[in-house]
């Protein structure tokens, strides 16, 4: 897990309806907050109450809460709404300017695929985790981390792709015999992509307990009854040649090689006729008449 | 296409036999006078062929080249990218190989001297300038090179052949540097280009987020807001740099060389990757007609990354490949089952060449090479020829094993039981 720490950028966090996310969600909330980052958090799905119990009093005086569950759409009109509707409440989060490292929870990703384009939430996102100063001033270095819940069965191959080239790191729940599991994909910039699998559990008060590492079952073989093709066994040939048969083979003449003993030996004249003998046996049926073989032709 | 290279072409072999003709008649020699280089031409009467750096003609049919920036690819490519096309990388799965081919494209401009146009909607561009590789210069590179053909070789391939010795005299698939290539250079990916190069060079950078201000209002268009602004940015270069020939300049005639990264993916506002039936569907094809509208009339070379991968739709796909012009595809390894595989162990991934246009030609200029594989070793990107062995496994799987059972339906009931069966004849 401190591979998703290390890194800021977008962190998807990939639920199912086994494997809820919203614990883990607030589990990495509270590290953050425990590590003294300032932490926003954009509620859509759950009530502010819910989503806050659980935390104790000093993690709850940290978090800045932007509530878009009460009233989405500012029907109530009254002042505590958030203006803009969700593309506001996305635009002003990044346009932020308290220094130090942040975090900001989006609970969840599925709720605003579902409010906004994807087009405008991409958008959104990549300049949320970018964090370009439009002052133009120095450059940023404290990392943001986006934390974003979204679940999978809600969403087509589509917008699943799109975000998922846009993260930075994927985790995806998934779990065996009540043990929880998380599939981390670790991208960075130019880096090949890790992936790494972590058993976990959430405790009560929202820590998270990394257990040992993979699970009992390996990861499925493609084709467990067939062992991967080795392409140099059951040949006909051998490929392999010890010294010996290796200074044979190469003093060996090939007999289309034009050596210079072979040239002595044709220009050579000599007693090469008597190399150039025919044997003949004479068969059973053969006629060793020295006449005229045509003479018992009626002609 | 390379219009004013091509004039300059007609004109100055009109002035070459006017000058040789006169020249004939003067000393009574044979008027066949071999076409000598440049510098002899006389200056008087004909037009000096104007060379631009970084460029050459195809030994083919004389199409003006530039360098991809790998001397590898450009050899794939019938010797390079010619003027005023668009090159399509479709990218690989997370973007790795496909952006160092954009960097080495890039590269490429800088070290010849064109003026780059660099566009993207995820990264500013002059955070992806600073992170071109550096040139192998022509006394390290040789070095460099031998280094690392050293590490893989293995001593059986040192024997020469003594059978089959003429296979020898065949050309390698790809030649070592040539110390005074001037077309196409070699890069370094571990160094980063020296920053007094970067600077020396003339660069417009298009970085959509800046682009995009938030209160505007999206009128409805064919085209999504992203490529609109594209395109009048691209012309706007193109005709205040006088690389169309508008502007009546005596400088240098120059190259452009225009870069787009990810096109296509929802941060240029496009929703092509989100959802199958998009809106604006037409969106990406027309801005790749008008751009290439945009290429032909100017003496620039564009490249263009597209997560293919992620496009829903895969009508689009096929209406992108053909309105581009050289389509290469690159398809990596990394989390698919063939990285475990034996077989491909060497190798990082697969290359396709999807493309290759047919400029004023009959005929395309395809290699016979079809199965390619490339590798990223420690400095450097190669392309080689992917050698794979026969597959000798019991349970190879047979394609043709569902023809016989469709024809065997077709037959009649007359036919023999045998004929009817679900048995494969396997011949």
């Amino acid at each position: 897990m401190e591979s998703v720490w290390g890194v800021g950028g977008l962190v998807l966090l990939r639920d199912s309806v086994e494997w809820e996310g919203r614990s883990l969600l607030k589990a990495f909330v509270k590290k953050s907050a425990l590590c003294g980052e300032q932490v926003h958090i954009l509620g859509c799905e759950v009530s502010e109450d819910e989503f806050r119990e659980g935390f104790d009093s000093s993690i709850n005086s940290r978090l800045v809460y932007h509530d878009l569950f009460r009233d989405p759409f500012n029907w109530s009109q009254a002042g505590g709404a958030l203006p803009g509707g969700p593309l506001g409440a996305l635009r002003a989060l990044c346009k932020r300017t308290e220094p130090g490292p942040v975090t900001i929870a989006l609970d969840s990703l599925s709720w605003l695929l579902l409010h906004l384009p994807c087009t405008t939430l991409c958008q959104a996102l990549c300049a949320l985790s970018q964090q370009h100063s439009p002052l133009g001033g120095s450059p940023p270095v404290e990392p943001v981390r986006v934390l974003g819940l979204l679940h999978m069965e809600l969403h087509g191959p589509g917008p699943m792709g799109a975000l998922s080239s846009l993260a930075q790191t994927e985790v995806t729940l998934s779990g065996t015999a009540g043990q929880a599991l998380a599939h981390i994909l670790c991208q960075r910039p130019r880096q090949h992509p890790t992936h790494q699998t972590q058993c976990f559990s959430i405790l009560p008060d929202f820590s998270l307990d990394l257990q040992e590492g993979p699970p009992l079952e390996s990861q499925p073989h493609p084709d467990p009854h067939i062992p991967p093709v080795e392409p140099t066994t059951h040949l006909t040939f051998n490929l392999h040649l010890s010294k010996k048969e290796r200074e044979a083979k190469d003093s060996l003449t090939l007999p289309f090689q034009f050596s210079s003993e072979k040239q002595q030996a044709l220009l050579r004249p000599g007693p090469s006729q008597a190399t150039s003998n025919i044997f003949y046996e004479p068969d059973v049926y053969d006629d060793l008449d020295q006449e005229d073989p045509d003479d018992d032709l009626d002609v | 296409m390379a219009a004013a290279a091509t004039c300059g072409t007609g004109a100055g072999n009109k002035g070459c036999t006017a000058a040789a003709a006169a020249a004939a008649g003067k000393n009574n020699v044979t008027s066949f006078q071999r076409k000598g280089p440049r510098a002899s031409v006389p200056d008087s009467g004909c037009a000096r062929l104007v060379s631009i750096a970084g460029t050459r003609p195809s030994v083919r049919n004389g199409q003006l080249l530039v360098s991809t920036g790998l001397p590898a690819l450009d050899q794939l490519l019938g010797g390079g990218l010619a003027v005023g096309t668009v090159l399509l990388i479709e990218e690989d799965k997370y973007n790795i190989y496909s952006s160092l081919l954009f960097k080495y494209f890039l590269a490429e401009g800088v070290i010849n001297g064109h003026t780059l146009l660099v566009a993207s909607a995820k990264e500013d561009p002059a955070d992806i300038l600073q992170e071109l590789p550096a040139p192998l210069l022509d006394d390290n590179c040789k070095k460099d090179f031998d280094e690392d053909v050293c590490n893989h070789k293995t001593p059986e391939s040192n024997i020469k052949m003594k059978i089959a010795w003429r296979y020898q005299l065949l050309p390698k698939m790809e030649p070592g540097p040539v110390s005074s290539s001037r077309f196409g250079h070699y890069y370094d990916l571990s160094k980063r280009m020296p920053q007094e190069l970067i600077e020396a060079s003339i660069w417009h950078g298009f970085f959509f987020p800046e682009k995009l201000s938030p209160t505007l209002n999206i009128e409805p268009c064919s085209l999504t807001h992203g490529y609109i602004k594209l395109l009048q940015f691209i012309q706007n270069v193109i005709y205040e740099e006088g690389f169309d020939g508008s502007n009546p300049q005596k400088k240098q005639k120059n190259i452009l060389r225009i870069g787009i990264q990810n096109l296509g993916s929802p941060l240029w506002g496009d929703d092509i990757c989100c959802t199958e039936n998009c809106d604006n569907s037409h969106s990406l094809t027309k801005f790749l007609y008008v751009l290439r509208g945009l290429l032909r009339t100017s003496l620039s070379a564009c490249i263009i990354t597209m997560p293919t991968h992620l496009i829903q739709n895969k009508a689009i796909i096929a209406r992108v490949t053909n309105l581009s012009d050289t389509v290469v595809g690159l398809e990596s390894f990394i989390g698919s089952e063939r990285e475990t595989n034996p077989l491909y162990k060497d190798y990082h991934g697969l290359i396709h060449i999807r493309q290759i246009p047919r400029l004023n030609n009959l005929i395309y200029d395809v290699s016979d090479v079809k199965d390619l594989a490339f590798k990223l070793k420690r400095k450097l990107f190669t392309i080689e020829r992917l050698h794979l062995p026969p597959d000798l496994s019991d349970t190879v799987s047979r394609s043709s094993k569902q023809i016989p059972a469709a024809s065997s339906r077709l037959l009649g009931p007359d036919c023999g039981v045998m004929a009817g069966g679900r048995k494969h004849l396997d011949f």
